[in-house]
């Protein structure tokens, strides 16, 4: 779905005006530029800077019965770095989106290697196999897992039927396996498109020379493809990643008592916990923690390119 | 057809509607009644414009923080009824009388349902824990029901407000015993499981809920039609006959044998059953907030 | 096409892992129209015979249509106003030099890296701060905010990938700028238009995480399939609903790709 070229084309020429008349010129286009982005500069502001604004503001307040006690402290942040509870939560979600993240692409990856390199027609026919399911109702395809997964569901009942098991097993649904079965199905989209534009574009002559130079398909693969198609690895870990770990959905309907994720207790924050601050509070720490991790995979992943060419 | 909004619980309803959310009516049950009305957030309800008003009984009418000027009411009395255990009776075997208990009890770890709201769970926890609801909320109170509440969270398989899910659990034998309203148990008989409803030896968590009339209303006449239709005879009768719930109009009994009645754990006498089981009392917007935050990270592990 | 010649060589392990694959990708899809049609109203096994019920009933569910027809208004304004709004940011991100155009972009692009339930809570807390009530309005708001950017991303390529120079010629010959955009520049954006359209749409229609804090009384489609979830009464319209969903897409997603190759091989001759 998303072909993320969030490159930011940064290597800008860089100009240099000669004469007054270019500078003006240049002036005027750099003018023209921003009124042509002004528009949705206005809607990413009011929709991005001042929410965020009011947020850590308010992540700032306490609650105070149903309203706010609007002076200034951080007491939420301490209660968040003092109490286990929400460290632990914020792991559990990070372990289980890292999972699902990580099962989503190293089974995606064969995938859309195959569509790239060994089909050879309709292509595009393949392309629309694949993402086809992400048309249905993202609620009712983790509801359809809970049908799978169930007790009474289709691995159980397949197993019964097989003779394999007595009773049904339990631990399928409500659990944490269950979220990261389920995320990694509902995902899978975001893992397939990055990774096939990436392989794609791969120049096949380069496999060639591979060859030609006495390298055998494995050695060709981790050399030249693995490499080449880390762009999509990096664009797919982030795009599955980084919702997943906000997600409150899958783990309220499949994840049972012990699969509750922090996007669980913001929800409750705004709802029935209402403490508004809190929530906001987790919110922050949410996102920074996303940012951090973030900045760690990609320099991690960078240092791996610099030392593979 | 009206527009349903429907959220996990009423409070959730509640924060909703204190950020602005416009409704004509919603239903919130008696004891977070004042707490409603305190918001401000909701009209008196002339009960002169309701032709079905004669019919309600007049005791869950009477409710503490119901009554509004001249007569009128804040909250109209819906429904009425209790939440117990709902058991297998093939696959749970109750050791002597019925009892809370059954939700604690060990045999059936990992096949123990509960309902997630607070406003059921941490009552019966109290129930459970010997906790007087006068002394609710006190400290010492707290940390009882806390207690209780960790000891029973192992063995739990699932806490939900989807009311399906337990049913469907139970119907499938995933649960033996699952904490419900009268309406699962009900449901769950007609499809020929064979479950009960229990009837506690400490008594069941009993509730009257009602409905109550948004102060920007939109369409104030049909809210009060709609209120009207509520508590008409008719949807007593197929409140009481299909879903097991108490209705609040007196007239709706009248289908239904005394014997029907009581298999239903109702009476025409509401407050038999009210009284004879822990009623809910109304309590502080501090004492709401501090429940839900210790029970919800209870349920998470902690 | 200058496939090496190892890579014609069909692999055989990889094309049963291919089939495995989609497999698992359309069991649990699959079970929506197949649920659709069970006599029961409960989703769960054994299935309990054929019935056209479901879809009977659904023409009588004034409320799933009224859900439906939410999601669909919502989605058909975000969409055409993130594409509009993409084709003009693309644009000047790729036509002019502006100083902090990378900043910029970034900027736009953030809410690809921010989970949507921190937009959903931040718009929440905001829109209530201001005392404005919850409506399709806002949670129009909140998808445009998570829209535009895959808008842009969908179109900057496309930008990115035309020579200007057949802009500049066409303003050579005298054309003005309104001309060359329409005459020029347009179709040769045309299919990234479509594409966004076809995106944003899409996760317009489906998002629920941010609509389940910005959604007022009307609730959108998602909104009224979480609802209905835990009332089995209703639910097999939701899934008769979302069968014939899925059935349209299919259909339109074939259609489109006929039409597509028609069009190429008239391109060619």
């Amino acid at each position: 779905m998303t072909e993320t070229s969030v490159q930011t084309s940064a290597a800008e020429p860089a100009a240099k005006p000669v004469s007054r008349l270019e500078r003006l010129l240049y002036r005027s286009e750099a003018l023209r530029g921003y009124l042509l982005m002004s528009p949705t500069l206005l809607i990413m502001t009011i929709g991005i800077i001042v929410p965020f604004l009011i947020l850590v503001t308010m992540s700032l307040w306490t609650r105070d019965g149903f309203s706010f006690d609007a002076t200034l402290t951080i007491a939420n942040y301490l209660r968040v770095w003092n109490e286990p509870i929400f460290g632990a939560l914020l792991r559990r979600s990070f372990w289980i989106s890292g999972v699902a993240t990580v099962a989503t692409v190293v089974l995606c990856y064969p995938m859309a290697y195959y569509v790239a390199f060994h089909v050879h027609r309709n292509k595009m026919m393949w392309i629309i196999l694949m993402t086809l399911p992400f048309w249905t109702s993202y609620l009712l395809r983790v509801f359809a897992w809970k049908v799978i997964l169930g007790y009474e569901g289709v691995i159980n009942s397949g197993l019964q039927g097989l003779g394999m098991i007595e009773e049904p097993l339990s631990f399928l649904l409500y659990s944490k396996s269950a979220v990261i079965i389920t995320l990694a199905h509902a995902w899978a989209a975001f893992a397939i498109l990055p990774l096939y534009v990436s392989l794609e574009k791969i120049d096949k002559s380069l496999l060639e020379a591979a060859t030609d130079l006495g390298d055998g398909p494995v050695a060709r693969f981790w050399r030249i493809t693995f490499p080449l198609s880390m762009p999509g690895i990096i664009a797919a870990s982030f795009l599955i990643f980084i919702p997943t770990t906000g997600d409150y959905i899958t783990p309220a309907l499949l994840g049972g008592p012990d699969g509750a994720m922090i996007g669980n207790f913001i929800q409750l924050q705004f709802g029935a916990v209402n403490n508004w601050p809190m929530g906001a509070t987790l919110s922050i720490v949410l996102m920074l923690w996303i940012a951090a991790i973030a900045l760690v995979f990609l320099f991690i992943t960078r240092q791996a390119e610099r030392r593979v060419s | 057809m009206p527009n349903f909004a429907i959220f996990g619980g009423s409070e959730e309803a509640l924060t909703k509607m204190r950020g602005g959310f416009v409704v004509d009516v919603s239903h919130p049950c008696n004891q977070a009644l004042p707490r409603w009305v305190s918001t401000g957030l909701f009209q008196q309800i002339d009960t002169s414009r309701l032709s079905n008003w004669g019919n309600v009984i007049p005791e869950i009418i009477d409710l503490p923080g119901n009554a509004a000027d001249g007569g009128n009411v804040w909250m109209a009395p819906f429904d009425w009824g209790q939440t117990s255990v709902t058991y297998r009776t093939d696959l749970f075997e109750v050791e002597g009388e019925e009892s809370w208990d059954m939700l604690w009890d060990k045999r059936y770890a990992g096949k123990l349902g509960s309902l997630a709201s607070g406003a059921d769970a941490w009552w019966c926890g109290a129930i459970k824990a010997g906790v007087d609801f006068d002394d609710i909320a006190s400290d010492e109170a707290f940390e009882k029901i806390a207690a209780v509440m960790r000891e029973q969270r192992p063995l739990i398989r699932v806490y939900t407000d989807d009311t399906t899910t337990l049913e469907q659990a139970l119907s499938s034998g995933e649960l033996t015993a699952a904490m419900t309203w009268n309406s699962s148990a009900v449901l769950l008989q007609s499809e020929g499981i064979p479950v009960k409803f229990a009837k506690p030896k400490e008594g069941a968590l009993t509730w009257v809920c009602g409905v109550v009339i948004h102060k920007d209303a939109p369409n104030v006449d049909r809210a009060y039609d709609v209120i009207d239709s509520l508590l008409s005879v008719q949807t007593g009768e197929f409140m009481i006959g299909e879903w097991g719930y108490g209705h609040s109009n007196i007239k709706a009994f009248d289908k239904f044998d005394e014997a029907t009645l009581q298999g239903l754990g109702l009476s025409k006498r509401p407050f038999e059953i009210l009284e004879a089981g822990h009623f809910q009392q109304p309590q502080t917007q501090e004492w709401e907030t501090r429940m839900n935050e210790t029970f919800e990270q209870i349920k998470a592990g902690f | 096409m200058s496939d090496g010649t190892y890579i014609r060589r069909p692999n055989r392990p990889l094309q049963i892992y291919a089939v495995i694959f989609l497999i698992v990708l359309y069991v649990p899809v699959l079970f929506i129209p197949m649920f659709s049609f069970n006599d029961s109203i409960y989703v769960r096994f054994p299935l309990q015979g054929f019935t056209l019920q479901w879809y009977g009933e659904l023409w009588t569910r004034e409320p799933v249509w009224n859900a439906l027809w939410n999601s669909v208004k919502v989605g058909l304004v975000v969409s055409v106003i993130s594409t509009v709004l993409g084709v003009v940011a693309a644009r000047a991100i790729t036509r002019y030099r502006i100083p902090g155009k990378g900043t910029m972009v970034t900027f736009i692009m953030m809410p690809l890296v921010i989970p949507g339930i921190i937009f959903g809570v931040a718009l929440l807390v905001l829109l209530s701060r201001m005392g404005v009530p919850l409506s399709l309005y806002t949670v129009g708001l909140g998808h445009l905010i998570i829209c535009l950017p895959f808008g842009v991303a969908t179109l900057l390529p496309r930008f990115e990938g035309f020579d200007p120079s057949m802009e500049e010629a066409s303003a050579d010959l005298g054309e003005n700028g309104w001309w060359t955009f329409w005459r020029v520049t347009f179709p040769m954006v045309f299919p990234g238009v479509v594409a966004s359209l076809l995106l944003t749409f899409t996760i317009s229609f489906d998002e629920f995480i941010m609509a389940f804090f910005l959604t007022g009384t009307d609730p959108t489609l998602p909104m009224y399939i979480w609802g209905q979830l835990r009332f089995p009464q209703e639910f097999p319209s939701v899934l008769a609903l979302s069968a014939l969903i899925l059935f349209v897409s299919f259909f339109l997603v074939f259609v489109a790709q006929r039409l597509g190759r028609a069009g190429l091989d008239n391109g060619n001759t």
